[in-house]
Parts: C-alpha cells; sequence; structure tokens
C-alpha cells in the first residue's frame, strides 16, 4: 500500500471539502468492517447501516417519485419525475398521460454504485444524486434496484439491467415528444452502475433496441493486471487495490478472475464490439485521483478504437465520489457536462 | 393536492457556501446547526462537530489497523452492537471502543490474564485513556430531522406491475373521495358506483382495496356510519389472530418490543409489564421464555393487562391471564398476573396500579396510542399516567403513515396508498403456507380499520395513525427520551422474517434508532422504545 494510513488520511483531506472527506471515510470504514476476508459479507449489518429514503410522491425542491414494483421479479425500479413538468394530482403521477407532447424529455436509466455489493435505488445518497439529476439534466429518472453480490453474481446485475430497460421502453408515459413515439432513453450509472451500464448498452445494441448514450461515472472496470495508477494510487484517496479485488470475486464467477469479460470489457477475453452499429455514445467521466483511472482511460481508447463517440471527462482533482455532495466545482462540472451530453442529441433528433 | 416544499434542501445549481440548518424546537428555540448536505444523507451531523468526528475517523482507521490478524475487523464489528448509524459522532464512539482488542469483554479471544507483545509499533496505539468513554448516545428527539419534513410528510408510493389498468380505478376513488370533501354528494355518489364496475375488472389486492375503500366513501356518502369496532371485542380478537397469522407485522412488533423489554430487563430480579392492549396476550409467552433462559435465572414476573369490557359474559382478560399463568408454571418462571378493564387508557390512574417496590416496569403499547387522539387531552393523561408509573422502558409500537391530517382528502389518499402496500403485501405473501380463512379474516381486519379512516369523524374515528416522526416530537414534548433498538435486534428481526415471513419483500428498517417493518421500500410499521429523560 502507497504511504501509511496517517499520511493518506492527510493527503485526502486536502484535495476534497471535510464534509465529502468525511462522508466517504465512513463509508470506507464501514465497508471495510462488513467485508469478510473469506469472501463472505455481512449483509445484515450492511442493510442496517445504509441510510434509506422511501419514494416521496409529494414534490420536494420540484421532483417527486414512487417506486415501481415489478411481482415476477421482485424488482423495484424507483421513478423521479419533475413536478413542474408534470403535474401531479392528488399526490400520484398522472400516469395516463407521456411526459410531454411537445418536447423530448429525456429518461435516463440510473444503475446505483456500490461495487456491485452495497447501496440500492433507495439508499439516501443515491435518492438524492437522482433527484438532482431530474433538476439539472431535466431529465425523468429511474433508479434501477438491481441485484447484488455476492448473493447474486454475474449476471445477475445485466439481467436486471436489461429487463429495468426493456420495461422502461414499454412505458406510456414516459414517452415524449412531437410525436410521442418513443421512450429517448439514457443509460447511466457510477462504478459498479457504469460496468452495469456498458453491458446493457452492449445488449441493446445487439438486439436493436435503441439508447441513446451512455454516461459512466468513473465505472468498474479491472483486469489481471496491476496497471500504473493502481499501484501509485493504491490506498491513497479512500480505496485500496485489495478492496477491488475482493468485489471481483464477489461479482465474477467463482474460480473466475479478472480478465473476465465483464470485468475487462476490451480484454482479450472479451468479445468486440466494433461492429454493433447501435452501441451509443458515451460520455466517460474519470476521477483523476481515483486508482482505477488507467482502466477507465483504456476503456476509452477501446471504446474509439472501436469506432465509437465517446467523450471523455477527466477531472483532475477528483477523487471517487465527488458528486455525492454539490459542494465542490466537479460536480457543477459534472452536471453541466451531462446536461450538455443529453441535450446536444436532442436538437438532432427533434428535427427528424 | 401538490404541495411544494417552500423549505429548500439542497438545490442542485448553486454551491452554498454555508451548508448549516437551524432546527428549531416547537417553543422557538434554535436547537444546533445540523449540517443540510448530510441531512438529506441521513446523517445528523452538526457543523460544528465536523473536526470533531473527521478526528474520530482517523482514531477508528487507527484502532482497525491495529487489530490482531485473528481477530478481524468483521468479525469483530459483527460482535460489538450498533446503534442508530445516523448519530455518527456516536456511532464511531461506539466503534472505537468496540474494536480496540483491550475493550472486548463479550468475547475475548485474548484471555485476560496473559500479557500480549504486540509489538513496539502498537505501543503508540492509544488506550482507554486517550480515547475518552463513549458518550451517552444523542438522543434528543429535535436532532433527528429536519425540521421541514416533518411539516411536509412524505407520501411513499409503490405502485404494482405499472398496475396501469388499476390507475382509473385510483383516479376515480380519489375524484370521488374529492368530491365527497366538497360535500358535492351526487357527484360522489356517482363514482363510487363507478368504482364498483371497475374494481370487477381487477384482480388480486386492486380490487379487494378498491372494494373497501368504495365500500368506506358510500358509508360517508349515504351517512351509514358503521358501528364501533370495539363493540365485538371477541371478534376483534379473533381477526388480529388472522392477522397475526397470515403475515409477519404483529409478530415483528411483538419481537421487536420483547427484545427492547428484555434488555431493559436485564440484571432486575423483580419486574412488572403493563401491557396497554392485552387482546389475546399473544406477545408474552415469548418474553417469558427468553427471561426463562436467560443467565442467571428469570426474574419475578408481574403482568398487568388492559383491555376494552367484553359484551359476553366471560371474563375474558383474566381466562388470557390464566393461560399464561399455566404457560409461566411450566418454565419455571414466578408470575403474578392481573387485569383491568377500561373503555380508555384515559380512563386509567397510576393509583388504579399496584406499584411495589424494587420493581422495574415496562410499559407495552401495540397500536393502542393513535386511538387516544380521537378525545382531547387524552393522549396527555395517558403519557401523564406513564411517566407517574415510572418505567424502566416504555415500547410503542405504530402504523407508519399519517392517517390524521385534517384534510378528508390527504387522509384519504394516504391510506389508500398505505392500504394497498399492505394488501399487496397479504397477496405476496405465502401462497400454500397460509389459509384462505386467514387471508381473509386478515383482509376483513384490515378492511375495519379502512372503514374507521375514511367512513367515521370525530371520536369514532379511533385510527388515527401518525407516523414515527409525529410521535417522536411528542414523546419528546412529554419528557422522554428514545432508547435505541440496535443491530443485534436488527438482525434477528431480519432473520425471523426469513422463517416466517411466508413470502418476499419484506424489510427490515433501521430509522434514528428505531426500526420498521415495510413491504418492499415502503416501511409500514415502527417500534420505537423510550424512558424518562
Amino acid at each position: 500500500m502507497a504511504g501509511g494510513n496517517e499520511v493518506n488520511a492527510n493527503e485526502s483531506k486536502r484535495v476534497v471539502p471535510l464534509n465529502t472527506w468525511i462522508l466517504i471515510s465512513n463509508f470506507k470504514l464501514a465497508y471495510n468492517m462488513l467485508r469478510r476476508p473469506d469472501g463472505t459479507f455481512n449483509r445484515d449489518l450492511n442493510e442496517f447501516l445504509d441510510r434509506k429514503v422511501p419514494a416521496n410522491a409529494n414534490p420536494v425542491d420540484g421532483v417527486y417519485s414512487f417506486d415501481v414494483l415489478d411481482r415476477a421479479t421482485s424488482l423495484i425500479n424507483r421513478v423521479y419525475l419533475s413536478s413542474t413538468e408534470n403535474e401531479t394530482q392528488w399526490g400520484i403521477s398522472e400516469l395516463e398521460k407521456p411526459l410531454s407532447t411537445t418536447e423530448i424529455v429525456p429518461v435516463i436509466v440510473f444503475f446505483h454504485g456500490g461495487s456491485f455489493v452495497h447501496s440500492s435505488a433507495n439508499s439516501a445518497i443515491y435518492d438524492t444524486f437522482c433527484r438532482r439529476l431530474v433538476n439539472t439534466c431535466k431529465a425523468a429518472v429511474v433508479s434501477v434496484n438491481y441485484r447484488r453480490s455476492p448473493e447474486h453474481r454475474y449476471p445477475c446485475a445485466y439481467d436486471d439491467g436489461w429487463a429495468a430497460l426493456k420495461w422502461v421502453k414499454s412505458i406510456s408515459w414516459l414517452k415524449s415528444g412531437k410525436d410521442v413515439s418513443k421512450v429517448h432513453v439514457y443509460l447511466a450509472g457510477d462504478s459498479s452502475g457504469g460496468n452495469i451500464a456498458h453491458h446493457v448498452a452492449v445488449r441493446a445494441a445487439e438486439e436493436g433496441v435503441e439508447v441513446l448514450g451512455n454516461i459512466l461515472l468513473h465505472p468498474l472496470f479491472g483486469g489481471e493486471e496491476r496497471t500504473e495508477s493502481e499501484k501509485k494510487l493504491d490506498g491513497k484517496y479512500f480505496v485500496k487495490i485489495q478492496d477491488r479485488d475482493w468485489y471481483w470475486r464477489a461479482y465474477l464467477p467463482e474460480g473466475e478472475d479478472r480478465d473476465h469479460p465483464a470485468c475487462n470489457v476490451f480484454g482479450s477475453r472479451s468479445k468486440s464490439i466494433e461492429g454493433l452499429v447501435y452501441f451509443p455514445k458515451s460520455l466517460v467521466v474519470v476521477a483523476g485521483l481515483d486508482l482505477l483511472q488507467d482502466w477507465q482511460l483504456g476503456y476509452v481508447e477501446g471504446l474509439k478504437k472501436s469506432g465509437h463517440e465517446v467523450k471523455l471527462l477527466y477531472l483532475e482533482k477528483a477523487t471517487i465520489g465527488f458528486y455525492f455532495l454539490p459542494n465542490n466545482d466537479h460536480f457543477h462540472c459534472l452536471m453541466d457536462e451531462m446536461k450538455r451530453f443529453i441535450h446536444s442529441s436532442n436538437c438532432e433528433y427533434a428535427t427528424t | 393536492m401538490k404541495r411544494e416544499n417552500n423549505f429548500s434542501s439542497c438545490s442542485s445549481s448553486s454551491s452554498k457556501p454555508n451548508n448549516k440548518m437551524w432546527t428549531s424546537s416547537p417553543d422557538g428555540e434554535v436547537v444546533d446547526d445540523v449540517d443540510e448536505l448530510f441531512a438529506v444523507l441521513g446523517y445528523n451531523l452538526k457543523s460544528s462537530d465536523m473536526a470533531d468526528v473527521a478526528q474520530k475517523i482517523q482514531q477508528l482507521e487507527q484502532v482497525m489497523g491495529s487489530v490482531q490478524q485473528n481477530a478481524d475487523v468483521s468479525h469483530l464489528a459483527s460482535e460489538t452492537v450498533h446503534y442508530n448509524p445516523s448519530d455518527l459522532s456516536s456511532w464511531l464512539d461506539t466503534m472505537i471502543s468496540g474494536l480496540n482488542p483491550d475493550f472486548t469483554p463479550a468475547l475475548d479471544p485474548i484471555p485476560k490474564t496473559s500479557v500480549i507483545d504486540f509489538g513496539s509499533d502498537l505501543t503508540a496505539i492509544p488506550g482507554e485513556a486517550i480515547y475518552p468513554p463513549t458518550k451517552k448516545p444523542r438522543t434528543s428527539p429535535y436532532l433527528s430531522l429536519p425540521s421541514e419534513q416533518v411539516g411536509n410528510p412524505t407520501r411513499p408510493v409503490v405502485l404494482v406491475d405499472s398496475q396501469e389498468n388499476g390507475i382509473r380505478l385510483v383516479h376515480t376513488l380519489m375524484a370521488c373521495a374529492e368530491a365527497v370533501q366538497q360535500e358535492n354528494f351526487t357527484l360522489a355518489e356517482a363514482l363510487v358506483k363507478n368504482v364498483g364496475f371497475l374494481a370487477v375488472s381487477q384482480a388480486g389486492a386492486m380490487r379487494k382495496v378498491a372494494t373497501y375503500f368504495a365500500e368506506a366513501l358510500a358509508r360517508r356518502i349515504y351517512r351509514l356510519y358503521p358501528t364501533s369496532n370495539k363493540q365485538d371485542t371477541a371478534f376483534s380478537d379473533l381477526l388480529q389472530m388472522h392477522f397475526y397469522e397470515t403475515c409477519p407485522y404483529l409478530k415483528f412488533a411483538h419481537f421487536t418490543a420483547n427484545q427492547a423489554i428484555l434488555e431493559a430487563f436485564e440484571g432486575k430480579s423483580k419486574v412488572h409489564v403493563i401491557d396497554f392492549g392485552m387482546n389475546q396476550g399473544i406477545q408474552w409467552p415469548a418474553l417469558l421464555q427468553a427471561l426463562a433462559l436467560r443467565p442467571g435465572g428469570p426474574p419475578v414476573f408481574r403482568l398487568t393487562g388492559i383491555g376494552p369490557p367484553s359484551h359476553d359474559n366471560t371474563d375474558h382478560l383474566q381466562e388470557i391471564g390464566w393461560k399464561l399463568a399455566q404457560i409461566a408454571e411450566s418454565i419455571n418462571v414466578e408470575f403474578e398476573y392481573k387485569g383491568f378493564v377500561a373503555n380508555s387508557l384515559a380512563d386509567l390512574e397510576s393509583s388504579m396500579f399496584d406499584l411495589r417496590e424494587g420493581e422495574t416496569v415496562a410499559i407495552n403499547s401495540i397500536f393502542e396510542f393513535h386511538q387516544l387522539l380521537a378525545r382531547v387531552g387524552a393522549i396527555e393523561k395517558v403519557l401523564g399516567l406513564v411517566k407517574d408509573l415510572k418505567p424502566e422502558i416504555l415500547t410503542v409500537v405504530e402504523q407508519e403513515a399519517n392517517h390524521n391530517g385534517s384534510s378528508f382528502l390527504d387522509r384519504f389518499t394516504e391510506s389508500l396508498h398505505y392500504y394497498s402496500t399492505l394488501f399487496d403485501s397479504l397477496e405476496s405473501g405465502g401462497e400454500g403456507v397460509v389459509s384462505d380463512e386467514d387471508k381473509v379474516m386478515s383482509e376483513v381486519y384490515l378492511g375495519q380499520q379502512i372503514c374507521n379512516v375514511v367512513a367515521c369523524d370525530g371520536v369514532d374515528r379511533i385510527e388515527r395513525h401518525e407516523s414515527l416522526d409525529k410521535w417522536r416530537i411528542r414523546f419528546g414534548e412529554a419528557g422522554f427520551e428514545p432508547v435505541h433498538l440496535g443491530s443485534n435486534a436488527y438482525k434477528q428481526a431480519s432473520m425471523l422474517l426469513a422463517l416466517f415471513a411466508g413470502g418476499d419483500g419484506y424489510r427490515v428498517e433501521e430509522n434514528n434508532g428505531c426500526l420498521m417493518l415495510g413491504w418492499h421500500t415502503r416501511p409500514l410499521i415502527a417500534t420505537s422504545a423510550w424512558k424518562l429523560s
């Protein structure tokens, strides 16, 4: 591990506001207590510690939410809508009308992070983030409560993501535009959610389901190789390689290594996505102090080489989790970029 | 009915240099500057405490780093009991002392008498002298949530299977309720008939819920008010028994309340439990058993059961007492029982209770307190009574819902969502495990509540459910402070659900020291525990 604990604490304290440091350090330490060396996980304690919030059909700051349960799969999606755009009556949404008949309202299908293991769609940190997305991106957001490892390994999260995408596409009240012909979907996710977004987008492209764009926020990718950034930044800014290894071991099929295609998406074991004409354009956000950046930058290169459009937003001084609190420039920069990324394509589509 | 929240919580477009939020207590005092950004993330953290908390985090990391290999952190963490993770400062304190290898008396892998050389590096790890003793957990209810959340309650909605067909039905119900609120009874009448037609085309829970709500609306429109539930106690008890068998809500209530009582009774040799709603007494055998099995043996146990008068000739309360006495005898617990008949808890006086020297008192109230809100002054009188009885602990279980708003339409909407979720959970539970009879009776049990919320008013409307946030304020103002339920209770409750829930989707959630049981993401009942400040 690079540097002693105390050195790293002081180092990470220099680069983030104090409240962000407290928030992320608190998660780090709690998570350390939950992972067991034998690969098992203290699920009960994790859920006990996780701060959760119910949906709220009463608008707060112009956003209201409600949960939709698919009884067949027991999967929940939390839907966030703008109350200024969509009048609510009696505290429940008007589910018989589309989002808009005059303009395009993008729908962001969001996959929360947590390294495939932690957090839920109703975790306070993600509920808050999704609410902010509705306002800044002027979009509807659907947050997917996918099944987590180690109880549900690969490919459960991807299957759930795919099911959620198909569900969203089928919903009449998520459609928008002058001809109200379709749901305008973007996939987004942070950490493991970013990884899920990629894989769901691949499947969507293979099966002809239209996704307008992918937004990956410091996505979780990796491989057997130890990259420079992993070695240099190990333990310095809240994350250790050792933790990352644990999470991959918990997610990938037993006995697999990190060159598995789920993890090393442009590695030798992965299928090429070069031919996938309908793979969406991507916005990849990389935090300059994230030890996984070499993998993420490699992902960006991989997309380019495969002939896919990608925009890289490299935030040099950002650590993981910078977007949980709106108290720093990286956060605002991210929001602006996301808004631009989502709405630029609407201009194109609106003319057809 | 959209309600805009005027109190801006966290705006996404501007970065505020000063993220403080001042919460005020009802008498206008400003109480501490809770950091607003943390509040929406579920943590109570005062801006003035941040530096201190940051230091504790560093201390905790040091302690975690120093733990011996074979007593790994995750093992110690699960052995330590966690309380109220929202109170970061206290949680960190507990962790620091809990994970410090010198301070784990309960699970001691290291014999106390041997001297262990941790090596010169580790002598730098501070011991008790440097870490201050764990502070008392913060129990001020005012710190537990931002004030605007109490003013504008949440409306958690869970739609099942998109319910697109059900939407029209819900809208018609709502339109009918609105017509009733506006006293446009001609329109209301037409709409309620419409609901009947629409309900028939629905399946499952939606149909049943709609039918109950339609009936309740019809009663309100035609002024055919239902007779008081209180009149037939035998039938009510029967319904509750079926409800108990069908789904885990009552089991959870009993289990978590018993857990808190058991912990409060630790080390006590004479105990007295006062049950504000005796019903069939099904909560108590489990507590008796747990007390019988505790290390050091059971205490002398006294139970006072309060219930409404029965209208047949049986002395219902006494019968229950005898049955419990038999159980106690079979497990060698010295047991004494007294039953009290009262129409309302507000009719009781502390002088009626035989309070004895050296006895530890626990008062238990499951779904009783909300009923007192129907009469002015009743809740205050009963809380006064509770204080006079000087309990070690007061355990309270209530429905996690706001069905007592002043607007009829609000109450209607809230209860429609609440009971829809409850019925959905009944629907999913226990195929093949739960009998159809149990299910139907449970639905009737809930149907009676729906009828009361929607069709009744004034003193007849007793199902005046209020959310935990509101109860917290009430108890706080009355001079009680919370006793937190911890991760041990949480874990056991989760295990209980896995064993008995008979259905997927039930979830236990921790909320500022209290435990809630819900279905998927919607909490439905909440258990809290209190003591005198």
